[in-house]
């Protein structure tokens, strides 16, 4: 009768498994859009249909799987897996100092990227074109991985170390700790303030990317590529934050460093000026001429702000990642700093330093948007001076210099109302007999 | 015409499913099971085919006793002349052997596509 028992247990497992997934399946089709919620709906009537144990787990199974890939139920679904992984990553233990902080700083942060959705859809209406969907998901990814690696470097700088010349090291840059002890965070000033600035990119990220904002794909995609670059560079120049007193830079020494630093300067400015004056004059091509500047300037201002928020949000996140992988992985740590025969303390100070610089991306993340709206802007009233018209520059009827135009017509004896369609047709065809 | 290039195989044996009896509503579990494809596979077939104005599905009007009320699947006139010209369109070179097999016989009884209307 042995055999018996485990078919009943596995039939119970199933049936457990089947209700499990049944419970599933309904909560998740809340998810799905209310135009799509019948077709969920039906999968789950008809699994009445099949045949109860694993043909009806697999139909359910099948049900979920739809509800899943439906665009925004997978989305959701893709954010709540990503967002719950950063958390866990980023989420400090008991026995850390200013523990508490940090959960907040957490929970905070997940709500932010959940909720400021909602309002954006609710104010400026949801994205209408790939382009911004997949800006809106590179930020998010962005902001989700920045989680675990600040994490990580507060945590190291918390720790004090029990002694030795790591203490020494500690002491000298970090000011004096009690050895041993390990503290989390920035504290309440400095947590509010990271929360403001991740708060400001998102909701600049979801207005510019939303539908009546009316940004164009080629002006997202002009500024996100030149803001790619931009980042890039910085990234190559700073890769362990921003700091010219000690020698922690891995892989650019010396004079290999100068034509990174210039091009760097040179793209900081020139890369949101070229995105601007493309994404304008792509954009100003199709519209009538007495909005071509408002239009140059939306698109420009959009392209200059995206250009320099990408680049901001790329070095600060690559920078913060890089240094909270030189902390954790000996891998990284030979890579960076491959040939160069270093001790345990000085790894520990170069350590110490990079996580110390690392807060100065913050400040590249006020200063770029700024110098990107500025200068995504500023073409527009140059490419806006009138030169000469095809009508001898004029500017219009009665305007100074240049040939006389043709006369004005006549004002219609009508006075000026449209001929109907049986009107014309008539006429048109009175002309012609 | 319609050409075998617009529907992907699977979408062909729904096709192919739906036209046995055009007329009639046939539900979900009875199409999967004609076409052996997996729910995961054959409803997101049916939300295209809907939102193309190919398929139109209504729910069922009198349920079982004790049973959920079913939702029901048909052509709609549009979706019978696309899926005629569909089926009886050449098949495909590379993969048209197999796929024009699965699309006659897709549940391994030899269901043809009806003559156009």
């Amino acid at each position: 009768m042995s055999w018996l028992s485990r078919a009943a247990a596995r039939l119970c497992w199933l049936g457990r498994g089947t209700a499990r997934l049944c419970w599933l399946g309904r909560a998740a089709a809340r998810l799905v859009p209310a135009e799509r919620r019948e077709w969920a709906e039906a999968v789950w009537a008809e699994a009445h249909q099949v045949p109860p144990g694993w043909p009806r787990l697999a139909w359910r199974a099948g049900g979920v799987w739809m509800i899943a890939t439906q665009r925004r139920t997978g989305t959701l679904l893709l954010f709540a897996a990503a967002a719950g992984v950063a958390a866990w990553s980023a989420w400090p233990g008991p026995s850390i100092g200013g523990a508490a902080v940090e959960r907040a700083d957490v929970i905070a942060t997940v709500l932010l990227l959940a909720g400021l959705p909602v309002m954006a859809r609710q104010f400026f209406g949801s994205p209408d074109n790939r382009m911004a969907r997949w800006l809106r998901a590179g930020c998010y990814a962005a902001l989700l991985a920045f989680m675990p690696a600040k994490a990580v470097l507060e945590l190291f700088i918390g720790a004090v170390p029990r002694g030795g010349h790591d203490l020494h090291t500690f002491d000298l840059f970090e000011g004096h700790g009690v050895p041993g002890t390990v503290s989390g965070g920035l504290g309440v000033p400095g947590e509010v303030m990271i929360l403001l600035l991740t708060s400001c990119y998102v909701a600049a990220g979801l207005a510019l990317t939303a539908r009546r904002a009316q940004v164009a794909p080629a002006t997202l995609a002009v500024g996100a590529g030149a803001g790619l670059a931009l980042g890039a560079v910085m990234y190559a120049v700073a890769p362990l934050g921003f700091n010219v007193k000690f020698p922690n830079r891995p892989w650019l020494h010396g004079s290999a460093m100068v034509p990174f630093e210039v091009l760097a300067w040179v793209l900081l400015f020139c890369a949101p000026l070229a995105a601007g004056l493309v994404a304008g004059l792509r954009s100003s091509r199709s519209v009538p001429l007495e909005r071509v500047s408002v239009t140059r300037a939306r698109q420009g201002a959009a392209a200059g702000l995206v250009c320099s928020g990408v680049g901001a949000l790329f070095v600060t996140v690559a920078g913060t990642g890089t240094t909270a992988l030189l902390v954790k992985s000996a891998w990284v740590r030979g890579l960076l700093y491959h040939g160069q025969h270093l001790t345990a303390s000085a790894i520990y100070g170069r350590e110490l330093f990079a996580s110390q610089d690392v807060p100065i991306y913050a400040l590249t993340c006020v200063i770029f948007p700024i110098i990107g709206l500025v200068m995504g802007v500023c073409w527009v009233g140059y490419t806006n001076v009138p030169g000469p018209q095809p009508d001898g520059g004029r500017g219009g009827p009665g305007g100074p210099g240049g040939p006389p135009g043709p006369e004005p017509t006549p004002d219609p004896p009508d006075g000026g109302r449209d001929l109907e369609v049986p009107e014309l047709v008539g006429a048109g065809v009175g002309h012609l007999t | 015409m319609k050409s075998r290039r617009e529907f992907s195989p699977q979408t062909l044996s729904v096709l192919a499913a739906l036209c046995e009896q055009p007329s009639r509503w046939q539900h979900g579990y009875a199409l999967a099971a004609a076409t052996s494809l997996k729910s995961g596979t054959l409803y997101p077939i049916l939300i295209r085919l809907a939102d193309r104005g190919l398929v139109e599905a209504c729910w069922q009007e009198e349920p079982q006793p004790g049973r959920p009320r079913r939702h029901l699947y048909r052509l709609t006139a549009d979706g019978l002349a696309s899926a005629t010209e569909a089926l009886n369109a050449p098949a495909r070179r590379q993969p048209a052997g197999r796929a024009a097999r699965d699309m006659r016989q897709p549940n391994g009884r030899g269901v043809a596509a009806p003559a156009a209307q």
